[in-house]
């Protein structure tokens, strides 16, 4: 009875010293192919111009912590939602709020904005109750009654702690505290593939960029991070280098790569083709956990909000960081670049969501006060001719 | 008993895990890093945080009549 399930001479203890080794050899193969860091080949890229990126713009409007924002695909929407118990959608670009959606709970976790203009959102209820994942379809009409069109899609046994559409808006993938991640048809709610692999909460997941095909990375509580089949559920490769919860996971735009945030105070670069960590992002200033990260439309630079307040702006291929840019009073709980790359969104636990951009340098100025002068010349010569 | 059923069919799927994961294809870091830098600098121009494009054609400046001039 006992040796039931068990093949010829495997015992528990057998199949740990496989798992021993077998880790072990992981490491060496790994370790044969790391002829050179990321750093050192980067050597031969040009030093980033200094960069003139500036928050400049602050959305209020939330009356308590901002847990979550997206960007809408047609680059100047973002929608936030917070711990006040509403969502928000913000037009990014005269500071406009164009919809404001109440819920019936205050635990709405996180918010993604899907490509055809619906919008997701994950509740929470302080037992656990809901831990669903709702998609309400957005319509330009402000007296529409949106909460009330709402329509569960996803269901975990604890907390959702993040969400993202598939590239076709069809179907839902979902990351949880119960440790697994799930994707679900959006249409019937129905569970379509589900992820094991995670021995701890999930804390963030992300698709990958759609020419690289059906794929994502996960990462949480237990320092890993995994990459998944999205088709046969299985877990691909994995990664664990990080020294405490990874708070986020965001593939690098080729999708050859992807970075994490960690609440050990790093950063972390990983390349999948050559299976592992390339890159470290950390200083000794840098004490406090990082919660959120995205990268810029190159890949070159990577955006990270952290607990201390700030964001660090760390030169992906030379591991440096690039700037830092202050502002939010509280930890930044999350930045997304826009859609376009001219932007980036983040939001903050002070309630406020802020957008940065860069500012062109001034050689620009003397070319426009030149167009200025033959402009009012050309219009001055007008004026003369028609009075005579 | 199927406590330790449990543990025995937990240990193999990672001993299979595992299996799979050593045996990947796998690329030199070199050749991957080259790869990561060259897609870099194929859309450096093209990344506005990057290279900075002129305030006038920045989407999220505030347009002012005078600027619709310039």
């Amino acid at each position: 009875m006992a040796c039931q399930g068990l093949q010829k001479g495997e015992t528990l203890e057998s199949l740990k010293r496989e798992s021993e080794t077998l880790k072990k050899k992981l490491e060496e193969e790994r370790n044969k192919l790391n002829d050179v860091e990321l750093h050192q080949v980067a050597e031969k890229v040009e030093v980033l111009s200094a960069l003139s990126i500036k928050t400049r713009r602050v959305l209020k409007g939330h009356g308590n912590k901002v847990l979550c924002m997206d960007w809408c695909k047609d680059k100047r929407r973002m929608v936030s939602s917070s711990q006040d118990g509403k969502v928000i959608v913000w037009d990014a670009f005269t500071l406009n709020k164009e919809h404001g959606v109440p819920l019936p709970c205050t635990w709405v976790l996180a918010c993604a904005y899907a490509p055809l203009r619906s919008l997701c959102l994950i509740m929470n209820g302080y037992l656990g109750l809901d831990n669903k994942c709702s998609v309400i379809p957005l319509s330009l009409d402000k007296n529409e009654n949106l909460a009330a069109k709402k329509k569960s899609v996803a269901m975990h046994t604890n907390y959702v702690s993040g969400c993202s559409f598939t590239n076709s808006d069809m179907q839902l993938l979902t990351s949880s505290g119960d440790g697994t991640c799930a994707l679900w048809d959006v249409e019937s709610g129905q569970l379509l593939q589900s992820f094991h692999g995670h021995t701890a909460d999930v804390l963030s997941l992300d698709l990958a960029p759609s020419e690289t095909g059906n794929t994502f990375v996960s990462g949480g509580c237990d320092m890993k991070a995994n990459v998944w089949d999205m088709r046969s559920g299985q877990n691909i490769q994995s990664f664990e280098s990080h020294e405490s919860d990874i708070n986020c996971v965001k593939y690098y735009p080729s999708g050859d790569a992807f970075a994490s945030a960690s609440d050990d105070a790093t950063c972390r670069f990983y390349d999948l083709r050559a299976d592992r960590e390339v890159a470290v992002y950390q200083k000794d200033s840098i004490i406090f956990g990082a919660s959120t990260c995205d990268f810029s439309l190159s890949g070159r630079l990577l955006f990270a909000g952290y607990n201390d307040y700030t964001i660090n702006v760390w030169d992906v291929l030379k591991g440096t960081r690039a700037t830092i840019l202050f502002g939010h009073e509280n930890r930044v709980s999350r930045v997304r670049v826009s859609p376009d790359g001219t932007a980036l969104g983040s939001a903050s636990w002070d309630s406020t969501l802020r957008v940065s951009w860069s500012f062109s340098t001034g050689s620009n100025y003397i070319f426009r006060f030149i167009k200025l002068l033959f402009w009012v010349n050309s219009r001055l010569v007008l004026e003369f001719t028609v009075a005579f | 008993m199927s406590n330790n059923m449990a543990k025995i069919a937990d240990a193999r799927k990672t001993v299979e895990q595992l299996k799979l994961e050593v045996n990947i294809e796998r690329m030199m870091v070199s050749k991957a890093a080259a790869e990561l830098m060259a897609y870099c600098e194929a859309h450096a121009k093209e990344d506005p945080l990057v290279t900075p494009v002129p305030s006038s054609e920045n989407p999220f400046r505030e347009k002012k009549l005078f600027c619709e001039i310039l």
